[in-house]
């Protein structure tokens, strides 16, 4: 390929001979035209640089699905990407996770096609409609219903992105979708068929949403798989922990099986004010289930309520008629609950008439900022990093005493992931004195999930290992800091939870973000 | 080295191959049948074609349209006996194809849609928007390891076939994950391994297409049938070549030279956009040689013109277009023209089959784009190369289940293998030479696209042809830097380029042969078509000498040969 070099980029390849069992980094420059590829410039260092660095590569124009391998921590398609646009003049190239390493860049994409075997991969109808050999009806909009989903190269981005496939008994992002595309295809009439092989496993994806992020073709997997649990759901072949939060939530109206007049417990020694005794303040703090009933997150919902008087803010909370939102029941795919959920809260806004909502976990955030009804709403809601880094930035909020720990921040997904909220958060640790932050390996866009999402937080049963949490407190671990900071209870849990499996709690703790605040007041 | 043993080995996963695949197991579902790719199927080429599937669908249309259609297309070089067969098949398959699953562009009532293509008299595509050849793959992966009689051995290089008295016995592949050479034994064999148009430097092809089983049938002594009719497309995306579908101009989108000209009228005044691919890309190149095409940093192009028909039929009918031009044209084809000129794209020549898909060898068959039965004569339409594969892939499965049900397995040629090994190991992996595998290979691509390209000359074929084999030579004297055994890269491309400088080579001579004008093969010293002398098909034989052309006639049934003007 002719054309002016424009610049001269680094390329970090990691390595793996096979041969010696040896893992090592190799560093190669490339000169990048407008136009060179990651791929052109792979293609590049075997043919100048270096014969042995060895990468899969057929169609260079993304459909394929070779090419597949994380660069800068991110998965994606060395053919679709060029590297002008990634806009660094240094760039790290890995193997996919989650499968083995074959060689370099190759990694074993077996285990990864292996979840289609277990699908049906074909359209199922009875044997008598296949002998008549007409085509069958299908009209556009029918057609418009699944097509996106038909999209996928099985390129296996989704799956090295995902924190559930680590445990092998999840089929995947894109093994799920493919069901879910013929379930949706109005030709397939093998519906209960279907649901059958995802019933013990669909309940491991946390709706991170990594999938659905890195798709080269922009393939919805993560609703997808929500579409499957809600058909699921509907043939009522759940297991026992995941009926036990349905019903919880149908009775009590939160998932943690107590009964609502407990729900400002966490409250009863501050004066806050409460719904239906106030019916108008600035701010309606919505509290969410985990903060106000688990004991060990009540000091989160504590400290929130200090920092709002400290700062003078007229707020309230709707006390017992603050409903569970309903982020975790509609991604376990009880669509029905999750409405009805919805339907109470929205009642409750609109009595309550507060100009702001200020959520402490990124779930109720995200649940009322993009999912319907909530969405169509247009709600002004905030999560709290939102409000404190704009409390910090306007100088309303003082932080006297120095912090002397060294933190490393987690990602949440519904904050990050979900709604790109990436700064706020560090902003406010960055503020904290004597407080040294440091960045995980995944992090940002690359963050590996907590696995507390979509309901799992209450489910999770898979062995210690394969537990997303585990895996995360192990990457925390080899940073030496002496917390993960977090700013989701959720995450506070599951990862509490690793610590214990682990035996670190002595050496490691997770603090949400409010927790280090409080110490700085 | 270990030894497999299964009734049927296909080799090649693409639609070809995995057509085959599931035709033989519903022929006879107690056969064991082996699907050898070096790559995962799914990483096929097959899943790069995008316009369409040529079928006779509807009462308007007719067998004896397409087939017409066909015949003319192919500058009457087709055997016309394989045209009637296959216009008749390729509606069937669009059916099974609707059956596995393909999600199939639709009319407004329901039916299967068809949109218009270069040469067809009718508009009888049918197309899944602009990712037919993937959405057709997906459908038939998906149906094909439904089965559990058919074994995939994924990411398996075969090396070479294995014949004895004239009879397939076998094959030698390595298994690239362990690097490892193990040997086939097989009642019968498909090759489904596609085409050889990565001996060209500008082309649509994947990286990884390079002819392997054309080489490997001419090596044991299967004529390679009109290899000089390489099909050139008029639409590949400059810089890159990928492809852009003919269905955009079957859409509607215009050709245009850097006076804004649409030239096509000066061509094929009927047809315009939509004349048959050989016609459009020498319009392309006349325009580029005579200085009106536009320039850029990558050389001169030509302009594809869909702006006018707006953002929305963009998105419904050429999602890919429009996507791939974004990520690697670096223009957005609703408020931009796509820089484009014509890449080397279609082998009409390959393994020489008759209508059955059987070689001259017993038990060896080839079917899709590795072979030459003859469809597409001189020139392929469009359309017609994946109805071809779907059609005899469908075929091969069926006469391969119907071969072997009689068939013994034969003893295995140890002496054979032993040479196979030290050939690949010791001659290739092993040698110790000077010459580096992609610049020789980059070599022979350059030369290609310089002396045998769209208008070619004697003597530029003469010194094309010298050139090769100097090439050839030169190979003797490689040197592959990585000498690890798993998953080596670097060996199987030069394994890949010492089949690829056979397959330029037959390019080449049967190029230098064809004293006339037909097609997709225009001589400049030759510049009209010679039913006389030429209305005949090449055959190429191995020798250890460079190939032995013989000559077969061409069958005719219906349609004698006419002036063909669009």
């Amino acid at each position: 390929m002719n054309g002016e070099v424009l610049k001269v980029v680094e390329f970090k390849i990691r390595r793996y001979d096979p041969d010696e069992k040896k893992h090592y980094m190799s560093t190669y420059k490339v000169p990048i035209r407008k136009g060179t590829t990651v791929l052109d410039a792979l293609n590049y260092i075997k043919e100048n640089l270096d014969g042995t660095l060895t990468f899969r590569h057929s169609c260079r124009m993304g459909i394929c699905g070779s090419c597949a391998v994380n660069i800068n921590g991110k998965p994606m398609l060395a053919c679709y990407t060029q590297v002008l646009d990634l806009n660094a003049d240094s760039l790290t190239v890995e193997p996919l996770s989650n499968m083995p390493l074959i060689k370099d860049l190759v990694v074993d994409i077996q285990p990864f096609f292996q979840n289609f075997r277990k699908i049906k991969t074909t359209l199922i109808k009875p044997a008598e409609a296949f002998r008549r050999e007409n085509e069958f009806p299908q009209s556009p909009e029918e057609l418009k219903k699944f097509w996106d989903l038909t999209l996928c190269t099985k390129c296996a981005v989704c799956y090295s992105a995902c924190p559930a496939a680590i445990d092998e008994k999840f089929l995947g992002p894109s093994a799920l979708t493919a069901n879910y595309r013929f379930i949706a295809d109005s030709r397939d009439e093998g519906l209960e068929e279907r649901l059958k092989p995802m019933t013990d496993n669909v309940w491991l994806c946390t709706s991170c949403n990594s999938c659905t992020l890195f798709c080269p073709k922009l393939v919805n997997c993560s609703d997808s798989v929500i579409e499957d649990r809600s058909l699921i759901v509907e043939m009522g072949a759940i297991p026992r922990t995941v009926k036990d939060v349905l019903e919880s939530v149908m009775k009590y109206h939160n998932p943690m099986g107590t009964h609502q007049n407990k729900r400002m417990e966490w409250a009863k020694d501050l004066n806050v004010k409460t719904f239906p005794n106030v019916t108008k303040a600035d701010v309606l703090y919505f509290v969410c289930c985990s903060t106000a009933y688990d004991i060990r997150n009540r000091e989160i919902a504590k400290t929130m309520a200090l920092v709002f008087g400290k700062l003078g803010v007229d707020y309230a909370t709707l006390g017992e008629e603050e409903w569970c939102c309903g982020d975790h029941i509609l991604r376990m795919g009880e669509k029905g609950l999750f409405e009805m959920l919805a339907e109470h809260n929205i009642e409750m806004f609109r009595k309550f008439n507060a100009d702001k909502i200020v959520t402490l976990s990124p779930h109720c955030y995200n649940t009322f900022k993009n999912d319907k009804p909530y969405k169509d709403l247009g709600l002004n809601v905030q999560h709290y990093t939102e409000f404190l880094a704009e409390a910090l930035e306007n100088g309303k909020i003082k932080l006297s005493k120095p912090l002397n720990r060294r933190v490393a921040y987690h990602d949440p997904c519904f904050l990050g992931k979900r709604n790109r909220i990436y700064d706020a958060p560090r902003q406010i640790l960055q503020s904290i004195n004597g407080l040294e932050l440091v960045e995980m390996k995944r992090t940002r866009e690359s963050s590996f999930c907590c696995g507390g999402g979509a309901g799992r937080v209450w489910t999770e049963e898979a062995e210690q290992e394969k537990r997303p949490c585990v895996n995360r407190v192990k990457e925390a671990l080899e940073l030496g800091v002496d917390a993960i900071a977090v700013a989701c209870p959720f995450c506070v849990t599951t990862l509490e939870d690793a610590m214990k499996v682990l035996d670190v709690e002595n050496k490691i703790a997770v603090k949400d973000i409010l927790e280090l605040l409080k110490e700085t007041l | 080295m270990e030894k497999y043993s299964h009734d049927i080995v296909i080799v090649g996963a693409g639609l070809a191959g995995l057509r085959a695949a599931v035709a033989a197991v519903e022929v006879n579902d107690k056969l064991d049948i082996a699907v050898i790719s070096k790559l995962h199927p799914l990483r096929s080429h097959s899943v790069c074609a995008q316009g369409g599937t040529a079928a006779v669908m509807r009462d308007k249309d007719s067998f004896e349209l397409h087939a017409w259609d066909t015949v003319k297309g192919a500058d009457y070089l087709a055997d016309q006996d394989v045209v009637e067969f296959f216009v008749q098949r390729a509606p069937r398959e669009i059916v099974k194809m609707d059956h596995y699953g393909c999600p199939w562009s639709r009319t407004p009532d329901g039916k299967i849609d068809q949109r218009p293509f270069g040469g067809h008299s009718y508009p009888r595509a049918c197309f899944a928007a602009d990712m037919t050849g993937f959405h057709e793959m997906h459908a038939l992966y998906g149906k094909a390891t439904s089965y559990d009689k058919v074994k995939f051995y994924d990411e398996w290089f075969a090396t070479s076939l294995l014949v004895e008295n004239n009879t397939i016995v076998g094959l030698t592949a390595i298994d690239l994950k362990t690097g490892e050479m193990h040997a086939f034994q097989a009642k019968a064999v498909i090759i489904a391994t596609g085409g050889h148009e990565r001996i060209y430097e500008f082309t649509t092809f994947s990286h990884t297409t390079t002819g392997d089983g054309m080489a490997m049938a001419y090596r044991v002594g299967v004529p390679l049938e009109d290899m000089e009719f390489v099909q050139f497309h008029p639409t590949g995306l400059v810089p890159s070549g990928v492809l852009i579908t003919e269905g955009a101009r079957g859409e509607g989108g215009y050709l245009l030279n850097a006076n804004g000209e649409r030239f096509m009228k000066r061509y094929a005044p009927e047809k315009m956009e939509l004349a048959p691919r050989d016609v459009v890309s020498r319009a392309e190149q006349t325009e580029i040689l005579e200085g009106r095409a536009f320039t850029g940093p990558y050389g001169p192009y030509i302009a594809l013109d869909l702006r006018h028909l707006g953002e929305e039929k963009i998105n419904e009918r050429l999602p890919l277009i429009r996507d791939v031009a974004i990520k690697l044209g670096g223009v957005d084809p609703v408020k931009e023209v796509i820089p484009i000129r014509p890449a080397a794209h279609y082998s009409m020549g390959g393994i020489k089959a008759n209508i059955r898909t059987e070689t001259p060898i017993s038990g060896l068959y080839a079917a899709g784009e590795c072979s030459c039965l003859s469809l597409h004569g001189a020139n392929r339409l469009g359309t017609n190369s994946t109805a071809e594969c779907l059609v005899f892939g469908a075929v091969a499965g069926e006469e391969a289940a119907k071969y072997v049900a009689s068939k013994s397995f034969k003893e295995m040629p140890h002496e054979k293998i032993a040479a196979e090994e030290k050939r690949v190991f010791d001659e290739v992996l092993g040698s110790e030479g000077g010459e580096s595998v992609p610049a020789l290979r980059d070599e022979m691509r350059r030369l290609m696209n310089a002396k045998a390209w769209i208008y070619r000359k004697g003597d530029d074929l003469e010194s094309a042809l010298k050139e090769v084999r100097e090439l050839k030579k030169r190979f003797k004297n490689i040197k592959v830097e990585d000498k690890g055994k798993a998953f080596n890269t670097g060996f199987t491309a030069a394994l890949q380029l010492d089949f690829m400088l056979d397959l330029a080579e037959v390019t080449v001579v049967s190029a230098l042969a064809r004293t006339e004008s037909r097609g997709a093969h225009s001589r400049l010293d030759y510049p009209k078509r010679d039913d006389e002398k030429w209305l005949v098909h090449t055959l190429a034989y191995y020798t250890t000498d460079g190939p032995k052309l013989e000559y077969q006639p061409v069958t005719i049934t219906k349609w004698q040969p006419a002036a063909r003007k669009y």
